[in-house]
């Protein structure tokens, strides 16, 4: 009793005495793991606890299952400090093995907890070894063949461990790692690895039951440059553009007529002031189209206008040439002059077929350059010739003068040059191109003082000797040769024939060629109508008095006489027959050719 | 007319059915060597009988780990009991070398002792755990499917030794497993092990079976895989 007691208090005082001290006994220890690297061996290692401030050694002590042997830890340095490794004859596979670690200082001991452990269930597995990163270039692009060997303490060449591995690759600057299987394989192909960049490559195993080993050193490897042919990518936006295409194609169908509209804006429909559509449709076009005639259109024409304005070519005294270009052209043009072009004095011969002379003839001479102005729309029977031209007067050459009565025969205009008063005569002439073919060269040739050659028409020589008129030109028209004689002031042509081209052939009345159908031409002179009768006959008047007066050289048969010669060019004998209601005569007597047109 | 051949018909059915020698049994075409048809290497066996072992070991794994999951918090809970796995009486080498001193027909002769052993435990211990409401259906299926692997194992290893047999690796030495050996698992105190004592037996039989092909296999035919 008193030494349990003196036990206590002694124990308690050194207690006191040894947390005065700042010593104890150890704390208690704590297994912290087993491992078996080839599960042939296995090491715990424990963890120490407090050493209570003196020395303190550790001791492991196990005992297998359905047995109380305690046996000591074997070896306690080959795994370092706080360890103990058991070697091949002390490991025992498929047995619990009931271990604890004992830490004894001079104060005290203390165990730790048992820990059971069975070896077949703590494999850990050494790292890999000689873990390879190699770049191998093919076709479809270059990829890393990892490849390693196992840990050298495994034996899975007996089937004692079969272990699979694991590998993992990432860039230095990625945060995770992309981590590949391998399985019991000791090689792996890495794909689709960014071209031009430094990986990093690690790789661990594990047996079929156990733990993973611990990662291998990075291995590095560096990918070359090359273009990936990302052929996915492109399939995928052909894919997706030409679904778009589609898209759009099918909303453009859906809305086309408003596409229509936009693209194709409709035309709009006729705004005419009094034009109904609606008529239009209904079929009625004479009730449309009344509304579209213009009251008074075309314009009728005055008739009178159309008149032939007989230019008459004078033949002065003395002569002269002189021509009065404004003169001229005025009285051309306007072909109004009272006396001259209205007179009925025209050269209009009963057979002479051609019409005009746009002469004017005046005692002065004036040598201006004129230009005939052509009017190439002067209708068949119209004399509007009457729109004479003005002469040239100056040129010498001018025996041009044109005057068209005809459009057919009516040529471009010809530039005019001056003549020289004396030389040249102005002359009534027939159609231009009808001379065409006649000597162009005898124009200058007759004349003096000519100066230009392209004279491309001759005139026709007319006149008539008798008749006084201010200037005369006179061409021979059979005669090259200086044929024109100043003396003859007037001189008539008859048109003899039109040849197939056209072309009005014309004769002079003085020609003794003529044909006998003339002969009495000359000697007529200008009828008027006096009326038709119904078989298409003119009855013309004869006013001898006024028309002698006029001076024309003409035969002077101032008889009255019956028939006709049509005065006018057009107005053809009854040979082809005229229509009667055609023919309109006018106030004066003249016969209105316009309405004579045979229709054809 | 046509009754008459309907009775004739009826008739004609039921000699085939009921005569036992016409019955359709599924007999192996090519019994005679490689020239008809595919017929497994012992390479081929041993692949199929180790991924049979395989499967088997991890679902008594997944197994064991439910039930110390659920069932016991601590591991190492201060008096538990080890009872000896009924088993434990078949002497089965606990290392590398001690499984390599051993000969073919030896470790063949384990394999199926051990798998013997088993198959009524496993039965037995699906019948507890279905009984028992504690366990969900998944779990006792596991239960039921570890015992048909353990039973199509059993075969299997039956094979191939029957196949080691007629290649001339095994001798004659391998004594049939009789049903006399095939123990009841009781321990020695004659109580019946737990559920759990079961399942921990089971596991660690299952490593060694697997364990023990895989050496069978890289000693006989060593290939690829070893």
């Amino acid at each position: 009793m008193r030494n349990s007691g003196a036990v206590l208090i002694l124990s308690f005082i050194a207690k006191l005495i040894s947390q005065a001290a700042g010593v104890s006994a150890p704390g208690k220890p704590r297994l912290t793991s087993c491992r078996s690297p080839e599960k042939e061996t296995f090491t715990c290692w424990w963890e120490p606890g407090d050493d209570g401030g003196l020395p303190t050694t550790y001791g492991l002590y196990y005992h297998l299952e359905n047995s109380e042997t305690i046996y000591e830890c074997p070896d306690y340095r080959t795994a370092g400090d706080n360890s103990c490794f058991f070697n091949k004859n002390d490991t025992s596979l498929w047995v619990n093995y009931n271990i604890t670690v004992v830490a004894t200082n001079a104060l005290g001991r203390d165990i730790s907890d048992p820990v059971e452990v069975d070896v077949a269930y703590i494999v850990q597995p050494n790292t890999p070894e000689n873990v390879t990163a190699v770049v191998v270039d093919e076709d479809q692009g270059p990829f890393v063949r990892v490849s390693w060997e196992k840990p050298r303490t495994a034996d899975t060449r007996s089937g004692w461990i079969t272990l699979q591995y694991q590998l993992r690759v990432k860039q230095k600057k990625d945060k995770e790692w992309e981590e590949y299987d391998a399985g019991m394989q000791k090689y792996y192909n890495v794909f689709s690895l960014h071209p031009d960049k430094e990986f990093m490559v690690q790789v661990r195993c594990k047996p079929d039951h156990g733990f993973w080993s611990e990662w291998t050193q990075t291995t590095y490897v560096k990918m070359p440059d090359y273009i990936p042919r990302e052929r996915s990518l492109w399939i995928m936006i052909t894919i997706f553009s030409v679904f778009i295409v589609l898209i759009l194609t099918w909303t453009l169908n859906v809305k086309r007529n408003s596409v229509k509209l936009c693209l194709l804006p409709p035309v709009p429909g006729p705004k005419i002031k009094g034009f109904d559509k609606q008529l239009l449709k209904s079929g009625k076009s004479e009730e449309v189209f009344n509304s579209l005639v213009i009251q008074g259109f075309p314009p009728t024409i005055d008739y009178d206008d159309l008149l032939v304005e007989y230019l008459e070519v004078y033949d002065n005294e003395e002569q002269e040439l002189v021509l009065d270009s404004k003169d001229l052209s005025e009285d051309c043009m306007k072909s109004k002059s009272p006396s001259d072009c209205d007179s009925g004095r025209g050269s209009c011969d009963s057979r002479t077929l051609l019409l005009e002379k746009c002469m004017v003839g005046r005692e002065g001479s004036r040598s201006d350059q004129h230009q005939y102005s052509q009017h190439g729309e002067t209708s068949w029977a119209s004399t509007e010739s009457s729109e004479c031209q003005g002469l040239e007067p100056g040129s010498p050459e001018f025996s041009d003068g044109r005057v068209k009565t005809w459009p057919v025969v009516f040529s471009s205009p010809q530039p005019h040059h001056h003549y020289q008063v004396e030389a040249v005569k102005p002359v009534y002439h027939s159609v231009p191109e009808i001379l065409n073919h006649s000597s162009p060269h005898a124009m200058p040739a007759n004349y003096q003082n000519l100066q230009h050659q392209d004279i491309p028409q001759q005139e026709g020589r007319f006149g008539k000797p008798a008749c006084r008129h201010s200037q005369s030109y006179t061409h021979g028209l059979d005669t090259p040769a200086p044929g024109v004689s100043p003396s003859r002031s007037l001189e008539y042509v008859e048109v003899q024939r039109i040849n197939p081209e056209n072309m009005l052939l014309l004769r002079p009345l003085s020609d003794q060629n003529r044909e006998p159908e003339g002969s009495d031409y000359a000697g007529e002179d200008y009828s008027k109508v006096k009326e038709v009768t119904s078989n298409n006959i003119l009855l013309l008047q004869r006013d001898t008095s006024y028309l002698c007066a006029d001076g024309y050289s003409q035969a002077g048969q101032c008889t009255t006489q019956q028939p006709p010669h049509p005065c006018k060019p057009v107005i053809y004998q009854s040979h082809s027959g005229m229509p009667q209601e055609g023919m309109r005569v006018m106030g004066n007597g003249y016969v209105d050719t316009t309405v004579l047109m045979p229709s054809y | 007319m046509s009754r008459s051949l309907k009775q004739v018909a009826v008739l004609l059915v039921a000699l085939l059915c009921l005569d036992p020698h016409s019955r359709v049994s599924s007999a192996p075409i090519c019994t005679h060597g490689p020239s008809g048809c595919h017929v497994p290497s012992l390479a081929d066996l041993f692949d199929r009988v180790i991924q049979h072992s395989a499967r088997m070991h991890s679902v008594s794994n997944d197994l064991h780990s439910e039930f110390e999951q659920y069932f016991l918090p601590s591991k190492n809970h201060i008096g538990k009991i080890y009872r000896k796995c009924h088993t434990s009486n078949i002497l089965t080498p606990n290392g590398k070398e001690n499984a390599q001193k051993l000969a073919r027909e030896e470790l063949t002769e384990v394999i199926l002792k051990l798998l013997m052993a088993w198959r009524d435990p496993l039965f037995q211990l699906h019948q507890s755990m279905a009984d028992q409401q504690d366990f969900n259906s998944f779990s006792s299926n596991k239960a039921l499917e570890m015992g048909d692997m353990a039973h199509e194992l059993r075969k299997g290893v039956e094979k191939v030794a029957e196949k080691m047999r007629v290649l001339g690796m095994l001798g004659n030495s391998v004594t049939g497993l009789s049903a006399a050996e095939a123990m009841l698992p009781l321990s020695e105190s004659g109580e019946a092990m737990s559920d759990y004592e079961l399942l921990y037996c089971f596991r660690r039989d299952s490593n060694k079976v697997q364990n023990y092909l895989k050496i069978l296999k890289c000693r006989i035919v060593p290939e690829h895989d070893c």
